[in-house]
């Protein structure tokens, strides 16, 4: 090609091309923006159900919750997040039995990989949606997740096999939940199996 | 003609000058008007600086889906005289192994030739301070100035990174101010004078961009290009170039002297399109047709420097646009553009723009009933 | 093949394992793999990968070689040496680019020097580093190795050893830069360096003269702590290292486990992991799109590409209940079940992405400037990316075809209909334009699978403590920046006896010095850009 026509049409077809960018741009300008305005759309902030924010132990009505202080989250943690202490005290009838002291979770160290909350034979530790972590204080992210003065849930829940236990559990949870608990029920058989095991040893 | 011009400041000018030379001897008259006026430009050029950063801020945002600032007062109007507090009481760090003297002299280099510039734009009807017959030779020597400054800044601070952005900076500086330089060279020969009062005063009916045609519109536009690379900013902001010389000439700088660069960027960007307005634009000067003189009228009720400003402000808003839609240059893309494209478009266009006048192909020239003086 | 072998090394033990062994004295090594390299009919030019090993007894080295031309051909050669106090190998850097900073990495790690490897310094550790830290016997205590404040100087003189033509070995040192050289820091605390990478940059005027690759700032001793994890524990540091291709590196790391362990994953599964890491994929490369157009100074086109990355996000978000880390692979299957709006969130990004992807190419790929800036800047021949191991989009840049999904096919990509982008160019334009192309097939891989994910389990029933039987796995995936792959060696525990990673950006980083060299200084943070590494791949 001519060099004098090909300077000339360089010219143009770069011209061209820098509009086509420049009308991207301005239709940008009058579109509808994507930024959130946080602390003040706290109100309509949709969050995840199954966002993994804080580990938490649900306790009921009575203050008891469902950890046995089997030691299977802190075994399994990776980063030992997770301290779980016990004693053990004497039943009624005799058996000596292992009860939660403390469950202290740290905050700074854990790194929200779930394995906990999947191995947990017994389904006594969430994480929850509460995000805002923000502490001023380091010491505070040192939680301990057990409230002063629960206990494990009694009932028949210790004979009955886990499972059925926890079907009946399912249709009052969200969707979410179930099928994550689909998940743990065959293999929190396995682990109680382990853990008894281990205790008989 | 004479219109009605009821917002105009023309009046108050006289007044306070018929007041001083009442009231004063000749000498401290002139002093203290020259107080005055100092005043008022220096209050105008830090409002202006300051209304430009919230602006760009703002409108950056827009072109980036976001909001900009709006913590601040109502849509976050009062975040950049937050800033400026911030920046006034910021500690200046004193670095080692700079050489102090060019050091702490260059932030004023280049903010003193940003005010110089300045004050010789007439932003309204009479509200010019200084009005030389040479205005124009004086705007594009004044704006020079500046390149000492972020020379001086980038050699002084011992640091490599300055040092590289110093060196493009000279090499862009003095490439783009030929282009700026010819371009309202081709305005002079169209308006056939270099003051810029008269300049303005020329286009009354037929703006310099309209009169001149597509001589004066491609001057324009190579204007535009070299004016805006000239203030550094993107996309030929390479002197800077913060993704890889993290802040170029000014990376050493901290507070104050940080500010000034900062302020004059913004200023400089605004005197470009001052410059701009009032050589291809028509200045302060209302639209106005010949002979429909009601339509007129009502163009004059809106006082001049609302028209300066408003044109002015397209301009910034155009800069704005172009410097938020396309990456950075290369330095030598950057030389290319200059030597290869505009330098010799701008030499044929003065010459042709030559020959339009003398053989009276102006529109005004064609219409005189409609575009003449 | 084994003929081949055995007519270059005749006493080399050839094992048939899940790859071809062979097990060489070290002398022997160099002229195998020279053998090997310069075989006409398939030329193993392609060093995957290059672990040090420390099996007690001997410290040694395992190649992973394989050909560019096919590249499911894959042999693994493995040599050791008695020698804990010297340990000495030979250097295969005189046919394989890619080795040099592998073998400064092992010698770091490991302390095996290489003879006839010209710069013999510790990568990713410091020089004064006392102890090497993947050793079995690693001392551990921090006073050995105190965090100090002190200012370091870099030192840039490189010790090396090398056999003169008599055998002898014979130690020296050389410079890295000539005396006056203008050396400039590109990082470890730069804008674009995309991390915490470091360039010592010699520069003359503006056109770069040579780079010398400093990394380690964020070195985490992944390896080293996932000798004492269980294999679940170790999948939450798989997402720690390409943070961008979390779901593809995890992918790899629970096939190994699952090929090794005999695990069959359900169906359902399946299809989830790959819709998972095709939409990491597409999160991926409209960072590096963003973060490439940022480089060059288009800072709003940054801002465009991350808000499309939001949506991607989003789908994560319900799903995985995470973000960036999503944590979402376990081993058997997937942690959770899709969540019920996935299909819809999924089907509805896709029409959306694509406008978007019309809207770059006005924006940004046509722009003069941007053609200036890429087109025929920081080339990198086919024969540098093949010996450089430079895989992903960047590889097939080069007119590589050197896609894991085609060529060693796992989980469910040998039933998916998708092109490989290759382009034949080699410059910056050919892989930013790779990776717009990539999303689009992306899409189409998506579009095939979310309408038919069959109904059923998500997870296989797994042991509630896995152990690997005794045997060395490898699985390679292609994450979004080119071959990633897993390597396991397994004494038969609850825990790995040596896990290392391949990651692609440490290929891209090694290969940065070349095809920057004779480029301006600008050019070379686009380049940057167009290479698309992430420090903590490299920073294991």
């Amino acid at each position: 090609m001519n060099p004098f026509i090909k300077y000339i049409s360089g010219i143009f077809t770069a011209l061209k091309a820098l509009i086509g960018g420049l009308r991207v741009t301005w239709r940008e300008l009058w579109r509808k923006k994507v930024t959130m305005q946080y602390p003040e759309n706290r109100e309509t902030l949709v969050i995840s159900d199954r966002w993994r924010s804080e580990l938490h132990m649900p306790h009921d009505e009575n203050n008891e919750h469902a950890c046995t202080a089997c030691g299977i989250c802190m075994n399994n943690c990776p980063n030992g997040t997770i301290k779980v202490t016990s004693n053990m005290e004497e039943t009624e009838d005799g058996k000596k039995k292992r009860v939660l002291d403390k469950y202290v979770w740290d905050y700074g160290t854990c790194t929200f990989c779930n394995l906990c909350v999947i191995t947990c034979p017994s389904d006594a530790i969430q994480f929850n949606n509460d995000f805002e972590g923000a502490m001023y204080d380091r010491s505070k992210l040192i939680r301990q997740l057990n409230k002063p003065g629960s206990k494990l849930r009694e009932k028949e829940k210790v004979e009955k096999p886990a499972a059925p236990a926890k079907e009946a559990a399912k249709p009052t949870e969200a969707p979410a939940k179930k099928e994550e608990k689909k998940e743990i029920a065959p293999e929190a058989k396995k682990a109680d199996e382990k853990s008894s095991d281990k205790e008989n040893k | 003609m004479n219109y009605n011009q009821p917002l105009e400041l023309t009046g108050l000018v006289s007044n306070l000058h018929e007041f001083f030379r009442d009231n004063l001897s000749p000498f401290w008259a002139t002093l203290v008007e020259g107080a005055l006026v100092l005043l008022a430009l220096l209050t105008l050029y830090a409002v202006i600086a300051l209304a430009l950063i919230y602006i760009e801020r703002k409108i950056t945002a827009f072109f980036q889906s976001r909001l900009g600032p709006n913590r601040l007062g109502k849509y976050g109007v009062i975040q950049s005289i937050a800033d400026m507090i911030k920046i006034l009481i910021k500690e200046i760090i004193h670095i080692k192994e700079v050489d102090k003297f060019l050091f702490y002299a260059a932030p004023f280099f280049v903010i003193v030739s940003s005010m110089l510039t300045f004050g010789a734009i007439p932003f309204g009807q009479g509200l010019q301070a200084v009005d030389f017959n040479i205005g124009i030779v004086y705007v594009l020597a004044t704006s020079s100035i500046g390149i000492i400054g972020v020379l001086l800044a980038g050699w002084s601070s011992n640091n490599k990174y300055s040092m590289l952005g110093a060196m493009r900076s000279g090499a862009q500086f003095i490439s783009y101010e030929l282009s700026a330089g010819f371009a309202l060279m081709t305005v002079v020969v169209l308006s056939g004078t270099m003051q810029l009062s008269e300049i303005v005063e020329s286009q009354r009916y037929a703006w310099n961009i309209f009169n001149g045609h597509i001589l004066a519109l491609i001057a324009f536009i190579i204007y535009l290009i070299s004016g805006h690379a000239e203030t550094n900013r993107g996309p030929f902001d390479l002197p800077e170039a913060e993704g890889e010389l993290t802040a170029g000439y000014h990376t050493e700088y901290s507070g104050l002297q940080f500010g000034f660069f900062y302020l004059a960027e913004y200023l400089n960007m605004f005197i470009i399109a001052s410059i701009a307005t009032t050589v291809f634009l028509g200045g302060w000067m209302p639209i106005q047709i010949k002979g429909w003189d009601a339509f007129n009228q009502i163009m004059w009720y809106i006082p001049s420097y609302v028209w300066f400003f408003g044109k002015a402000g397209f301009l910034v808003f155009l800069s704005l646009w172009v410097r938020w839609t396309f990456p950075r240059m290369r330095i030598d893309l950057l030389l290319n553009l200059e030597w290869k494209y505009l330098l010799p478009i701008n030499l044929i266009n003065i010459i042709v723009m030559v020959v339009m006048v003398l053989m009276g192909w102006t529109l005004s020239d064609w219409f005189p009933a409609l575009f003449g003086n | 093949m084994k003929d081949l072998i055995l007519n270059i090394v005749p006493d080399a033990v050839i094992e048939e394992k899940e790859k071809l062994t062979v097990t060489v004295e070290p002398k022997q090594l160099h002229p195998l793999v020279k053998a090997l390299y310069s075989n006409k009919e398939l030329p193993f030019d392609y060093l995957i990968s290059l672990i040090g090993m420390d099996w007690g007894d001997k410290l040694g080295v395992i190649y992973l070689l394989s050909s560019s031309k096919d590249m499911s051909r894959e042999i693994a050669i493995i040599t050791a040496t008695e020698d804990r106090e010297n340990p000495l190998l030979y250097s295969i850097t005189d046919m394989y680019e890619a080795a040099h900073l592998n073998e400064r990495e092992v010698y770091a790690l490991l302390g095996i020097r290489f003879i006839n490897n010209p710069d013999m310094r510790k990568f990713l550790l410091a020089e004064d580093w006392n102890g090497y830290p993947l050793r079995k016997d690693y001392n551990d205590d921090p006073k050995l190795n105190p965090i100090t404040i002190a200012n370091k100087e870099i030192v840039d003189i490189a010790p090396f050893i090398k056999e003169d033509e008599k055998g002898n070995l014979v130690e020296g040192t050389t410079d890295i830069f000539e005396e006056d050289d203008y050396v400039i820091n590109i990082g470890p605390q730069h804008p674009s360096t995309h991390g915490v990478m470091h360039f010592r940059t010699a520069l003359n005027g503006e056109v770069i003269k040579k780079i010398d690759v400093h990394s380690g700032y964020i070195h985490r001793g992944i390896e080293k702590m996932a000798e004492s994890m269980t294999y679940p524990q170790i999948l939450h540091l798989t997402d720690r290292l390409d943070y961008l291709s979390a779901s593809n590196n995890r992918h790899a790391l629970c096939m190994c486990v699952e090929k090794a362990a005999g695990i069959e994953v359900p169906e359902r599964a399946q299809y989830i992991r790959v819709i998972m890491d095709e939409l990491n994929r597409i999160s991926s490369h409209l960072l590096a799109w963003a973060a490439h157009c940022n480089d060059l100074g288009g800072t709003t086109a940054f801002i465009y590409g991350v808000r499309e990355r939001e949506h991607v996000l989003d789908i994560f978000d319900k799903t995985c209940g995470g973000r960036l880390i999503v944590n979402y692979n376990v081993i058997g299957g997937v942690m959770n079940d899709i969540y019920p709006d996935f299909q819809k969130d999924v089907k509805a990004f896709i029409p959306y992405m694509r406008e978007k992807l019309v809207e770059y190419d006005n924006f940004f790929t046509h722009n003069p400037i941007t053609l200036n800036r890429m087109i025929n800047v920081g080339n990198l021949s086919y024969e540098d990316a093949v010996s450089y191991a430079v895989t992903g989009p960047a590889g097939r840049g080069s007119g590589w075809s050197c896609d894991v999904r085609i060529h060693k096919p796992y989980s469910l990509y040998d039933k998916v209909k998708f092109k490989e982008i290759i382009r034949t160019e080699g410059d910056s334009y050919a892989r930013y334009l790779n990776r717009l192309d990539e999303i689009e097939q992306a899409l189409q891989i998506i579009e095939q699978l979310v309408d038919n994910i069959p109904e059923g389990e998500f997870k296989a029933k797994t042991k509630p403590i896995i152990r690997l039987p005794e045997g060395q796995f490898y699985q390679s995936v292609e994450a979004g920046k080119g071959e990633f792959a897993v390597f396991i060696e397994s004494k038969g525990d609850k825990s790995p006896y040596r896990i290392k990673f391949r990651s692609p950006s440490f290929a891209a980083v090694s290969a940065m010095p070349i095809i920057s060299e004779g480029e301006l200084l600008t050019d070379f943070i686009g380049i940057g850009g167009s290479m698309d590494y992430v420090i903590p791949d490299i920073d294991r």
